[in-house]
Order: C-alpha cells, then structure tokens, then sequence
C-alpha cells in the first residue's frame, strides 16, 4: 500500500512539472513552431528581447501586480488586527463581505466593474486594472493575515505594551516581525494572482495598459510562436529565484532559532 | 495611532496611483497623441514608428483577442481611444450601436488605393465607416503526405478516411462557414432551415474531429498530426507553408470567405485629428506595403503591390490569393437576429 502512495505521489510530481519542463525546454528549440526539436538556439530570447511591445506589457503587469499585492497586503494586514484583535458584532460580516469575491465568478466581476467605471467616468488605465486586481486579490491577502492573527499568542502584545511600548511601537517591534513571512506570502500570493489574471484585466484595462496576459491572449489569431516559451521560462526562473531566497531566508530562521519558526525579537528587530 | 499609521498607507496609496495613471492616460488639447485598440501583430512596428517621426504624435497601441471585446469596451464608454481596428462583421455591430464616427471623406485622400474588393464593401458600403487595412480568407489548410493527394473542397473535413486528424477553427460564425458551404448554401444565410441543416452537418462530423483549435493547427498539420484542417489564411499559414512544402492552403471551390480588418474612428474619439492622419497615413501605398513586408498581412491597399518587396508573397495563395480563386468568396457579415439560430446550433455541437 505504501509503495502505491508513493508511486502516485511520484506521478502527482511528474505531472505538475512536466509542463513546466517542457516549456523550458523548448524555449531553446530552434523551429519556429511545434513540438519537433530541430536545434538548440537562443533565437527565441533574441526575439522576446526585441519585442517591445509585449515586454511593455510585461512592466505593466509588474507595475499593477506591485501595486495590486501591496495595497492588498497593508489593508489585508490592518483588517486581520482590526478584525481578530478588536473584535466588535458584525466583525464576521465584514470579514465575510471581504471574501465574497472569492466565491463570484470573475467574469460578473469585470462586467460590474466595467460598468461602474464606466458610470463614475474614471478612464480605464493602471488605477482602474489596481482597483479590480485588489478585489480578487484582497480575500487572500485578509484570509492569510486573518490566519496568521489568529495562531499569534495576545499576551506578546500585551507584554510589550505592559513594558511601555506605545502600539505603534508594538507593531513595529513586535507585530510585524512576528508577522513577517506571512506578510510576504501573502503579498506574493496577491502579486501572483494579479500578474496572472486575465478575466478581470480584459474589462478593466484601458489606453496603454494591456497587461501581459491580455497581449499574450490576443496573439492567438496570428498565431503563438516560441517566443512565449522563452518568456515563461524567464518567468519561471525569477519565481524559482524569489522563492528560493524567501525560502532560504526562512529555513536559517527556522535552524537558528530552536523554538521553531517564531523568530528571535533582538535578530529580526535590530536592522530597524 | 492607529489613525496616522492608516493616513500613511492611504497617502502611499494615493500617490503610488496617481503617479502611475498621470502617466498612461490622458493629454490635453493640442493632439500629441492617438490611441488605437487593434489586433495584435496586425499593425507593424515599423508603421508606428515611422508615423510617429512624421507627426510627432506618440502612438500607444493596445491589443484585444476578439472583436467583441472591443465593442464591449466602447459601449462601457469612456474608452479613450480614437482608432479601432474591427473586422468586417463588427464594423455592422459598431455601426448598429453607434460606435464609430461616420467618416468625413473629404478629410481623408488615397480611398481610391483600395482593391476593388474592398471599396465600396458589402459590409460598409461605400467605406463611411472603416478604411480597410488587411485582408485574408477562410479557406482549407492540408498535409499532402497525409492526405496522399490534393484537396480543393470541403467535403475532406468530412472524410472519414482523416478520422481524428481533422481540426475546425474554433469559432462558432468560423466553424459554420463549410458547415453551410459545403451543403451548397451560401456562408451568410440567415435562414432558420439553412443554418438548422449546417448545425447537423457539425453534429455528423463530430466524430470525426481531432478538435476544435484556432490557435496551433498551422503547427499541428506541419507535424503531420493533423491532416485537414479549416484554417485563417494570412501571416501564420503562410509561414508553415512556405517551410514546409507538404502543406497547402486552398481556397475551397465551395468559395471559402473573406475577412477584412479595417480601421474605423471611435465615437467621440479625443484625438479625431489624429485619428485622421492616421487613416491617410495608412491609405499610403508605400505605407500599406509595410503590412505586408513587415507584418506578412495582405494590405487591402492594391496601389501598395508595386511597393512590396518579396514578390512570392503576392502568389502565396495563403497571402494573396486571386481574383480567380476568389470568385465565390464571400464577406462573413454580421447575421443580426439569426445569430441566435447560430448560437442555438453551436451550443448543441459543443454539448454533443
């Protein structure tokens, strides 16, 4: 039974990453289309380094998703202290109204938005593609927040303001080093959702601010060439990147401190 | 506390907002600028850049995956753009909900660069709407090492000797065009019975289809993994079939269809003036064969042939196919009340 578990485990792999193999390996395929290996050549990167257009639509997804996952994590960040720390009747209610768009679909979403842009007469643009990223990305951010709130011990805070710290200095030394790499994956999660999505950003996005996906999207009629792999690759390689050095940053964290991955107040405060 | 902590965030939001949307968005009177919302790739690098040094006028492009997301976006108001760039079938749609400007035609010179085709068009008559900019057809795409012989109707997307290798585009009007075509009516009736006929038609060869894909077939019948397939004529086909000499592109003697992605003023469009400087700059012949050499797109403009410069491009019937081989093709227009017949019958092949 064991050796099931494991050899589906292994194919559960297999499957998850083949893709992303494929995509990586063929960004060196030197044909200009198809599934036939006909050379190594970085032709393709050549190409997506001159394509200014989609790589304009790449810093605007960057910027948007810079945005989007920020502004979604500082008020994901405050909600989760007001809601777990203050909590007064109707605190469910706003947490739930927070997390609703979760559960619409994105399409009813961007006609709504669409149309409420369009009524207030706020030009489509880079405010209006933040503004609707930060619908769909502000029930993660809340919800990670929320969590990590939730399993952080009270009587820390009321330790430190017992020891004189004003709140804003209990945030600052205390809070939100304790809160520190929840903070970062939401604001990753949220940064993720944004550079990805494609729903919201066809109803939203106005003159100038065609978003990654959308370019790639409306490339279909010509026609896909290799040069998306090349993208994906690179893509891939700075989350591997991101995550790694979060990840890194992490685990010395976790190995420096026995009590686990609380982090010590004097390490993580000092830079401050 | 807590109250300057959230001015903070807010002031940090604000400004981080503002920065950026001053910086995309809108310009003043005097036109610096045209937007235009048009089909990827179909637009040139080398055209904008060179109407930008002309002009002065700062081009900002931006692409949409169909044409009713274009429509959607203008009828939401508030658009900002002053160039769009529909196909034959939207411009009746964008025309119907009062979209684009009616063209003022004695702004505009070099209309008479056009192809015949393309003045005076069904779909438009007599351009008060659009300027056309590029062209191409609907016809048949095949791997002659998999079909073991020439193809010329559509009757092979229903031989059932290709069982699993055939591909349909995957868009419903696209789709119906040999459905309807290949039981002799015509690929722009609007009648009940016609369309009721085609959608059975889709419904037997179901069976019979690798899929529906209107994005790699060029690739898949290149591989040989397809062996026919409806395919879009223009840039994409014609790279596949001037690499590979196995596959083929065929105007199908039912007639097959054209398609026409032209250039039309958005309503209230904040930069007109640019918008019609655009417009004559395109209808240049020198200009228009940018389409063509740069872009690998037919230009609808035939005062530009004489400008282009790789001459097996005008006898790619992938590219340019002729008059002869056009003589049935028709323009695929807006089927107003009988898109629901179409819609109705897509949803049961789909479902089926």
């Amino acid at each position: 039974m064991d050796r099931v578990t494991s050899w589906i485990a292994r194919l559960v792999l297999v499957f998850l990453y083949v893709p992303i193999v494929a995509v990586i390996v063929y960004s060196f395929n030197a044909a200009s289309g198809g599934y036939r290996w006909t050379g190594f050549s970085f032709r393709w990167y050549g190409e997506l380094f001159g394509d200014t257009a989609l790589l304009q639509t790449l810093a605007t997804s960057a910027v948007v998703g810079v945005l989007a996952a920020s502004v979604a994590t500082v008020i994901g960040l405050l909600a989760a202290i007001g809601l777990v720390r203050y909590p007064v009747k109707g605190s469910g209610v706003v947490l739930g109204a927070i997390v609703l768009p979760l559960i619409v679909p994105e399409i009813v979403l961007g006609v709504a938005l669409l149309s409420v842009f369009s009524f207030l007469h706020v030009p489509l643009g880079i405010l209006t593609l933040v503004l609707g990223h930060l619908i769909i990305t502000l029930p993660l951010t809340t919800l990670i927040m929320v969590g990590a709130f939730r399993t952080l011990d009270p009587s820390l805070i009321e330790a430190a303001a017992d020891l004189g710290c004003t709140p804003w200095r209990t945030f600052t030394r205390v809070l939100f080093p304790l809160m520190r790499s929840s903070i970062i994956a939401a604001w990753l999660l949220a940064f993720t959702v944004s550079l990805g999505n494609i729903v919201i950003s066809t109803f939203v996005s106005g003159v100038g601010s065609t978003t990654m996906p959308l370019r790639v999207y409306s490339l279909l009629k010509s026609g896909l060439t290799p040069e998306l792999n090349a993208l994906g690759t690179l893509l891939i390689v700075l989350t591997f990147v991101v995550v790694l050095s979060v990840g890194i940053q992490q685990m010395r964290r976790i190995l420096a401190s026995p009590s686990g991955p609380a982090p010590a107040p004097e390490r993580t405060t000092a830079p401050r | 506390m807590k109250r300057t902590a959230l001015i903070a965030v807010a002031a940090v939001a604000a400004l981080g907002l503002s920065a950026c949307s001053s910086g995309s968005g809108g310009s003043s009177a005097a036109s610096t600028q045209l937007n235009i919302y048009a089909w990827a790739d179909e637009i040139p690098k080398s055209v904008i850049a060179a109407f930008e040094k002309e002009t002065g006028i700062t081009v900002t492009v931006d692409t949409f995956d169909a044409n009713e997301t274009m429509i959607s976006k203008l009828a939401a108001g508030s658009a900002g753009y002053d160039i769009v760039e529909p196909s034959q079938y939207a411009v009746q749609q964008l025309v119907g909900q009062d979209l684009v400007e009616k063209l003022d035609h004695s702004k505009i010179t070099g209309l008479d660069n056009l192809g015949k085709k393309f003045a005076d068009p069904s779909y438009d008559p007599g351009n008060e709407y659009s300027v056309p900019w590029i062209w191409g057809t609907t016809g048949l795409a095949y791997n002659e090492k998999c079909t073991g012989k020439a193809i010329d109707s559509w009757d092979a997307l229903w031989d059932p000797a290709y069982k699993g290798k055939i591909y349909m585009l995957d868009n419903m009007l696209s789709a119906y065009i040999p459905a309807l075509q290949v039981n002799g009516l015509k690929a722009t009736s609007t009648s009940e019975k016609d369309i009721e006929k085609a959608t059975q038609s889709l419904l037997d060869q179901k069976p019979l289809l690798a899929g529906y894909n209107s994005s790699n077939y060029s690739d898949l019948l290149a591989s040989g993994d397809a062996c026919v397939a409806e395919a879009y004529g223009g840039s994409a086909i014609a790279k596949v079939t001037a690499a590979n000499p196995d596959v083929k592109f065929v105007i199908p003697k039912e007639g097959g269809t054209l398609w026409v992605d032209g250039f039309a003023v958005a309503k209230g469009a904040p930069h007109a003036d640019a918008a019609y400087k655009w417009l004559n700059f395109t209808l240049r012949p020198e200009i228009a064969a940018m389409a063509t050499n740069d872009g690998g797109s037919a230009t609808a403009n035939d005062a530009a042939k004489a400008d282009i410069t790789d001459k097996t491009m005008l006898e790619s019937v992938a590219v340019y196919p002729t008059d002869e081989q056009l003589k049935d093709s028709e323009f695929i227009v807006d089927p107003g009340k009988a898109l629901q017949y179409f819609q109705q019958g897509w949803t049961k092949v789909k479902a089926s």
